[in-house]
């Protein structure tokens, strides 16, 4: 590369002002590779400045190389470097060069920004006390006493060579003999030669971009081999914000990042299941353990009753549902942006938070292959214990006798069959994985090509989740003022599902729980019959016998009848174009695109030998396509005055969105084998449906960022959106935020407290909007008012379906925080804590009309407030980590409280949510409550006693001792009224958790490491519905081992399960707090061992890095909860309520315990 | 260069982009009208009125729960199937009834979706609406006056005093309090009065089961009877009479598919099978045998079955055989199975055979619900007559639903003894004892319309004593408490101004 050479030896010898490090005289060679010969350059101590000023050798790079610098003025001002006839390969080797020269550290971080600053230690400017191993590295030094030990002061050559961890020469490191210009690199080998007076008392400042950079004491040695530690931590010091890159030390908002090192440890199968447990305030919580279920994240609380989904930004483009398409391993960093000053740039879309995902990206540098796979087995975990067929039986029979009904006969019970149909549901299941990608490219243009596939089956059959991804993307230096890049996504999906949660009532679900029916099914009813058919009704002697055994649907027959299937063809990519005219400005305009087909195909087939459950077959068959476009040019200027920075970024963006669908159905398969499942082959009733909408938002936008000398910072975004889902006329709204902060680390008087290395205190205000309110909701809509068969021939009919309300707005969310950030012992503690309050106003409710105003949809309404409010504790630890030493480990953990009120409802009723039974709501979201907390009655134990049936509240007719008694809390005028009805309901609980958490721990010993992953959460209820079934006992279904053996028995035997008794059911099994559980749990979410193969192990393999790894996940649960899963959100049910129910257990389709095997090979 | 290039090409897009933003921002409605453009075309007026049929439909029984309210809650019929199997239902038939229940909030939504539907097209169509053909508009004023008095009928005699709601209102005009039931009868009567001046005598074709004339007189008939205004009932009765409707020969055929809106038939609720959507009837597999693919709800009584008459020999009226399943019967060719059913009898009016609707299609009937009838308005003129002094005269139309009963002998091959009437069967009634004749009228009108979901309504009509005694087997039931459902409880909660 031509650039490459540098001839500066023309030029004088300057002596470089306030570098106190010129003052030591150790004027030596300056070795270049395969020129030791000729130590031509001099670096004499003279008094001024020598060689070219490193502020113009960055603007000159800058300008060439289309880098972005990020460094404090005053750090490398006067500062000069001589470079003698060194020929670098890269320019990034010349940088790392001259920047070591000064004294100084580089790092690169993402999109061809460097970090330059001053080294860790405060020294770095007086030569170190040569004697003292313990400041300078010693680790990772193969130091080989060689003859020349006891050097004398006479000049020595010293040679060695430094390789990567895994065992590679790396060319191109820069190695400076500390507080001297005297340098040299590695060659291609890593090799290195270089002269310098004294072995004894150098050290040795070897330097690499991409690497932790080492100090090593020299003591005599004259040969050397040094492995450099992969640096992890460049990442850490720059954040992908709102549509730039910050340094994390200007950050005034709270964030928090997950990055790729986090990412690879678990073998998740999506990239929400990545943030969990990982960021403080971010609650991830999976609808239910099934493959390719919907995951539900939460950042700092419930701030809505609507949408509280965030906003991802993915490589730029952004997306509410994109984010399933992409593969983890694909991830290089994750952001959340979780408070007004930094989502607020996005405005009208950010209430919710902002999560930005970044990919990963080609580096120069020769081809690589990377190969990651594993494969694993699931397993599932924690069964309930229901009740054998003698235990059944005898609750049966208990239950009869209560309640004068016929037993089951004592003489079949041997014949009967004992089932354990949660056994027979639920089996172990395969997980597989693998991803390979190739990148590479040169100083020009680098690229990346991934394509990976996912396939987990499921615990229970015909439910799996499989996903193919392709990805390229390409950046490329055109000139020197115009880079252009792209990155495209290609993704297929395949969900197979079967009812998971919920008991199937309401449209749009897909039917009840598999395991519902799997706890229902008594154990005395066989799964097959002897033709090997699947049983309907349970039978004795040959008669029909659901009297004794249930009706139920048999479960196993259930799924294996499920087809149901989604395959969702993705495209997620951008462009942009970005042109450097000016020093300082930065252009870019980017064009993004998502692009969505989601095919559903369902066949409903008819199966029983016993009767039909669905009938005729049906075929279902939908399509949706959606198309998003957002075109997004930035300006920023980046103002440089002394000790005063200003930072300016200013911006438009448009975005369109498009969705169509369409949908058929058919009925009458004679044939109803997959191969006639197509709609051609139906011969019955067809429908057919279809339709569109769209809607586009227009922005501007700008944030101000000031910094004065790295200690006082502050920052403003304006954002102005303009929708067209508001009506003509109120349009736009303005989104302000501001914040603060003040690095207090930096002050003189903090200089001192060298155990304290950051210390930051920052705090933001602003507003934010939630603009999930559809696409009209300004209007009054006519549609499809069903048909009607006038003279027997099919009639469409119109009405108004729904109304609209012209002054509808967003919702806006006004969010303060107030944060601090400290750093310890040199970064090896670090603590972030934040505290904020957000107030959602103006929420929209869909408030209930009195039903006799026509079933048609209400019009919503800007009312509501609802208050979250937490404090976020995020802490990392960190020991030996790139110190070379044999042992290392971390420790990161964070925790968060959240308190969450609804303020007010504008005057409308409390809402109720969570249907469990006709007309019975579990949830009620109240002022002063938490959103969709449980509602119930509450037990006062059993009655033991007539006595206390008299003394207490009426609950209704036939009530005995045994039965459950609940309290008397309220009447018709508020008061207590000695009768038990749904005036006695109360609030119980909530299923939001008060107190979320994750900690995960990282162990290297050598080649091993360790990695352990807990997650939690408390504070929470559960309400087990499917309890008021098996524990219940109102029909012939099963029960829990323990509702089947430890029931009352007589006054005093029991103060927990009731009586045995279907006519005591109808008041035992009231929706109330015998049903609500402690949600809380602590789950070891992952653990995992690797092993990274040494190098004479893969040399003849001709890989570069290769590590195995086994794996557990959900190794152990810790919770009170009594049903399959603790970890669970909205069931099918109540979808349509969001929120407002979460936490009610259906039967839930459990998580699976995984075991894997992986490797990940570099090639 | 390159860059200025760039950068003046990127300036004139933001500039581009800026000019381009008021339209960008236009994303209007696609495929859907916005309510106020609708109305500009007489086959949109046409699919408005269609809107307000569909809450008739029985096409799903749990939200169309006449047949809860009319029969379960009376002495014919028993909610049937699995007990807990819509716990709610048997919570009405055990008077144990709730603000909360589910047929009480079901029925109120369902007829009260019926009024919005109607007042959306009479709030479209002002005479001024110049889009509109006079014709087009008549008729569809008339449908949806018809409509809705059938709906604010039904919403009076379940609940009682009732908000009563004549436009489409505002959230604000929605809070309103419940109107006196005169009030609600004088407007269901002034509907009923505009609807028969607008509307024709019959329809066909593709329009065949539309209201007509016939229909809002007959209704017009009800609402009088319901409020024992006996001379305006009587004479409106005598009205429809005059519109050619007769009693069909074969009692059975009101309820068979292949005899759909026949000359007995004066309003129907239509049901067809096999088209898509589906808009057959649901009762065929709610009332159907579970062997046959049905749920089994709606089992008849002992009592209804003891209502129906037998001659001096102890032949039976031939109406309980076309109306109940019982043991030892064919049951639509097939032997009935007394397991079936909880009282061990099954409703025949909404079931067809499995020749017609195969089991797997069971929830897709072909049956019409014959909503008003000629034998109906007979009775009403009977019952009409009779109390308002003109016994003799009564003796006329109640005996005219005798003899086609009876006759039944003549006309139906299958029966035993075909062609002769066996003797003293349903003879015709001769007493003009207002008392005596009042008794075997309500006797006639039970027989005559058991399982047409209005049996509770009947009851509550003849007052205090006979409802009393005819539910005595329901100890929970309390005519003063009981006569009226509740209003339900979502519209207690939303309606501030009910006063309840």
């Amino acid at each position: 590369m031509a650039h490459a050479t540098r001839l500066l030896l023309l030029l004088p010898a300057l002596a470089i002002g306030g570098w106190p490090a010129y003052g030591q005289g150790s004027a030596l060679a300056l070795a270049a590779p395969g020129q030791q010969a000729t130590p031509a350059s001099l670096s004499l101590p003279l008094a001024g400045p020598r060689g070219i000023a490193l502020e113009s050798i960055l603007q000159q790079l800058k300008a060439e190389h289309h880098a972005y610098f990020l460094y404090r003025s005053e750090i490398v001002k006067d500062k000069f470097v001589d470079l003698g006839t060194l020929k670098f390969r890269t320019w990034e080797e010349e940088l790392t060069y001259v920047i070591t020269l000064c004294g100084l550290r580089v790092e690169k971080t993402q999109h061809n920004v460097y970090l330059i600053s001053l080294p860790r230690a405060p020294g770095g400017t007086s030569r170190q006390a040569p004697a003292g191993p313990a400041e300078t590295a010693l680790a990772g030094l193969a130091a080989r006493p060689a003859a020349e030990q006891a050097a004398a002061p006479a000049a020595v050559t010293v040679q060695g060579q430094v390789t990567s961890p895994d065992q590679q020469g790396l060319p191109g490191v820069t190695i400076v003999v500390k507080g001297t210009t005297t340098g040299t690199t590695t060659d291609a080998n890593g090799r290195f030669s270089l002269s310098l007076p004294d072995a004894g008392v150098a050290v040795l400042v070897i330097s690499c971009i991409g690497f932790v950079t080492q100090e090593i004491s020299l003591q005599g040695r004259t040969e050397l081999t040094v492995t450099l530690q992969t640096d992890s931590k460049a990442l850490d010091e720059v954040v992908v914000t709102g549509y730039t890159v910050q340094r994390k030390a200007d950050l005034t908002g709270a964030l928090s990042q997950i990055k790729q090192s986090d990412i690879a440890s678990i073998p998740v199968t999506g990239v929400a299941q990545i943030m969990q447990g990982k960021a403080a305030g971010v609650a991830i919580t999976a609808a239910t353990g099934a493959p390719g279920e919907a995951i539900a994240v939460r950042i700092r609380g419930v701030g809505t009753i609507n949408d509280n989904d965030p906003l991802y930004i993915i490589d730029g483009v952004p997306t509410k549902d994109g984010i399933n398409q992409i593969s983890p391993p694909d991830i290089e960093s994750i952001t959340i942006l979780k408070d007004a000053a930094s989502a607020a740039i996005y405005g009208a879309r950010a209430s919710n938070g902002v999560v930005i995902v970044t990919t990963k990206r080609g580096k120069a540098g020769k081809a690589r292959l990377t190969l990651n796979a594993y494969t694993g087995l699931q397993t599932p975990a924690n069964l309930i214990k229901m009740a054998n067929t003698s235990q059944y039986v005898n609750a049966y029979n208990v239950a009869a006798q209560n309640d004068n009904r016929d037993q089951i006969p004592a003489n079949v019970i041997s014949s009967l069959p004992d089932v354990n149909w949660l056994k027979e549901v639920l089996r172990p299941a395969q997980q597989h994985s693998v991803q390979l990608d190739i990148s590479g490219g040169n100083d020009n243009s680098q690229y990346i090509v991934s394509g990976s596939y996912l396939n987990q089956e499921g615990l229970i059959q015909n439910s799996s989740f499989d996903r193919y991804n392709l990805r390229t993307a390409v950046s490329s230096q055109l000139s020197k003022y115009v880079k252009i890049g792209t990155n495209a996504n290609l993704s297929y999906a395949k969900t197979r599902q079967v009812g998971t949660s919920g008991d199937g009532f309401g449209a749009g679900n897909p039917g009840a729980s598999i395991v519902r029916y799997a706890l229902f099914r008594t154990p005395a009813t066989p799964v097959y019959n002897d033709l090997g058919q699947f049983v309907d009704l349970p039978t004795l002697n040959g008669k029909p016998a659901a009297a004794f055994f249930g009706d139920g649907i048999n479960p196993v027959a259930l799924a294996d009848a499920a087809d149901r299937n989604f395959n969702t063809y993705a495209l997620l990519g951008d462009a942009y174009l970005e042109v450097t005219p000016l020093d300082h400005l930065r252009l870019r305009s980017d064009y993004g695109v998502t692009f969505n087909i989601v095919d559903y195909k369902q066949f409903f087939k008819t199966f029983g030998i016993d009767r039909t459950f669905n009938s005729p077959p049906q075929l279902a068959q939908s399509s949706t396509k959606q198309f998003n476009y957002n075109w997004t040019n930035t300006l920023t200027y980046d103002l440089l005055l002394g000790k005063h920075t200003v930072n300016i970024l200013l911006g438009s963006e448009a975005i369109k969105n498009d969705v169509q669908a369409i949908s058929a159905s058919r009925t009458g398969y004679a044939n109803q084998s997959p191969a006639f499942q197509y709609l051609d082959a139906g011969n019955g009733i067809s429908l057919n449906g279809g339709g569109q909408a769209h809607s586009a938002l227009l922005s501007g936008f700008g944030r101000l960022s000031y910094d004065y000398n790295g200690k006082y910072l502050a920052s403003a975004n304006f954002r102005r959106d303009g929708s067209s889902q508001l009506s003509p006329g109120r349009r736009t709204a303005d989104f302000y935020s501001g914040s603060l902060g003040w690095n207090i680390a930096q002050e003189e008087f903090m200089r001192p407290i060298t155990a304290i290395t950051l210390l930051k205190l920052r705090a933001s205000v602003g507003q934010l909007g939630n603009s999930a309110i559809g696409n009209y909701p300004y209007a009054s809509l006519i549609s499809n008012g069903g048909f009607y068969p006038f003279g027997g021939i099919s009639t469409q009919s119109q009405t108004i379906a729904t109304t609209g309300n012209p002054n509808v707005r967003w919702e806006i969310s006004t969010q303060s925080d107030v944060g601090l950030d400290v750093g310890l012992f040199r970064g090896a503690l670090e603590i972030t804590v934040d505290y904020f309050i957000k107030n959602t106003s103006d929420v929209l409710q869909f408030l209930p009309q009195p039903s006799s105003g026509g079933q048609v949809g209400t019009p919503a309404a800007n009312a509501g407030k609802i208050r979250n409010q937490g404090l976020e504790l995020e802490l990392t630890y960190r020991h030996g980590a790139g110190s070379g030493s044999d042992w290392s480990y971390s420790v990161s953990g964070n925790l968060a409280t959240l308190r969450n009120e609804v303020v007010s409802l504008g005057g409308a009723p409390p809402i109720v949510g969570g249907r469990i039974d006709n007309n019975y709501y579990a949830t009620l979201t109240q002022v002063g409550h938490l959103i969709g907390s449980f509602y119930l009655l509450q037990t006062d134990g059993i009655f033991q006693n007539a006595q206390q049936i008299f003394t207490s509240a009426y609950q209704g007719p036939g009530i005995k001792p045994g039965d459950v008694k609940f309290k008397d809390l309220s009447g018709p005028d508020g008061t207590p009224d000695g009768v038990i009805d749904g005036r006695d309901r109360t609030f119980v609980g909530s299923p939001i958790p008060t107190l979320t958490g994750g900690l995960t721990g990282n162990v290297r010993y050598k080649s091993f490491d360790l990695n352990v992953f807990w997650q939690g959460v408390s504070g929470n209820k559960l309400y087990n519905q499917v309890n008021t079934d098996i524990e219940g006992f109102y029909r012939a279904f099963n029960l829990t081992e323990r509702a089947a053996t430890n029931y009352w028995t007589g006054e005093g035997s029991n103060n927990e399960f009731p009586r045995l008794s279907w006519t005591g059911a109808a008041n035992n099994k009231q929706p109330s707090t015998r049903y609500l559980e402690d949600g809380a749990y602590l789950r070891l979410k992952n653990v995992q061992l690797g092993y990274t193969l040494s190098e004479h192990l893969r040399a003849p393999l001709r890989l570069s890095a290769v590590r195995v790894y086994v794996s557990a996940q959900n190794l152990l649960t810790f919770t009170r909860y009594t049903g399959l899963d603790p970890e669970q959100g909205t069931n099918s049910n109540s979808l349509g309520d969001g929120v407002r129910a979460t936490g009610i257990d259906f039967g839930t389709y459990p998580s699976s315990r995984v075991f894997t095997v992986g490797l990940n090979a570099g090639f | 260069m390159k860059a200025k290039y760039f950068t003046l090409s990127l300036l004139a897009g933001l500039l581009l982009a800026a000019t381009g933003c008021k339209n960008f921002l236009e994303q209007p409605v696609l495929g859907q009208y916005e309510a106020g453009q609708f109305f500009t075309s007489d086959a949109n007026v046409v699919q408005a009125v269609n809107a307000a049929y569909v809450p008739l439909s029985f096409r799903d029984p749990a939200s169309n729960v006449l047949w809860v309210l009319g029969d379960v809650a009376s002495d014919d019929v028993v909610k049937g199937s699995n007990p807990g199997d819509q716990a709610d239902f048997d919570n009405i038939q055990t008077f144990n009834i709730t603000p909360i229940n589910s047929a009480v909030e079901a029925q109120w939504k369902r007829d009260y979706d019926g009024v919005f539907r109607c007042n959306v097209v009479l709030d479209g169509l002002p005479a001024t609406n110049p889009s509109i053909s006079p014709a087009v508009r008549a008729q569809a004023v008339g449908q949806a006056k018809f409509l809705r008095a059938w709906y604010y009928l039904q919403l009076t005699t379940i609940y009682g005093d009732i908000p009563l709601r004549l436009k489409v209102e505002t959230p604000e005009e929605l809070q309103s309090p419940a109107r006196p039931q005169a009030q609600i009868f004088a407007q269901i009567e002034t509907d009923c009065q505009e609807a028969a001046a607008a509307l024709p005598p019959s329809w066909s074709g593709a329009d065949l089961g539309r209201a007509t004339k016939g229909a809002a007189l007959a209704l017009l008939a009800k609402t009088y009877l319901y409020q024992q205004k006996w001379t305006l009932a009587a004479q409106t009765a005598q009205t429809v009479s005059t519109l050619g409707y007769t009693l069909l020969p074969g009692f059975a055929d009101n309820f068979r598919a292949a005899t759909k809106n026949n000359a007995e038939a004066i309003f129907s609720v239509q049901h067809t099978s096999g088209l898509s959507p589906g808009q057959g009837s649901g009762l065929n597999q709610w009332f159907a045998p579970r062997p046959q693919n049905g749920y089994g709800f709606y089992n008849p009584t002992r009592s209804l079955v003891r209502n129906y008459e037998a001659s001096p020999a102890g032949v039976l009226d031939p109406r309980l055989d076309y109306t109940i399943g019982r043991k030892g019967r064919d049951f639509f060719g097939v032997p009935y199975d007394t397991a079936w059913s909880t009282t061990g009898y099954l409703s025949k009016k909404h079931l067809q055979p499995l020749s017609e609707i195969p089991a797997p299609i069971k929830g897709d009937g072909n049956l019409n619900f014959v909503a008003l009838r000629y034998a109906e308005v007979l009775l009403i003129q009977a019952e009409a007559l009779n109390e308002s002094g003109q016994s003799a005269a009564a003796r006329a139309p109640l005996n005219l639903v005798r003899q086609r009963a009876r006759e039944s002998y003549l006309n139906d091959k299958s029966l035993p003894g075909f062609g002769t009437v066996p003797a003293g069967l349903l003879p015709d009634i001769t007493t003009a004892d207002q008392g005596a004749l009042r008794d075997i009228i309500r006797r006639e009108r039970r027989s005559e319309l058991a399982t047409e979901f209005q049996r509770f309504f009947d009851l509550v009509r003849y007052g205090p004593a006979y409802a009393t005694q005819a539910l005595r087997d329901k100890p929970n039931f309390n005519y003063a408490k009981n006569k009226f459902f509740p209003i339900p409880q979502s519209e207690r909660d939303t309606n501030k101004k009910l006063g309840i």
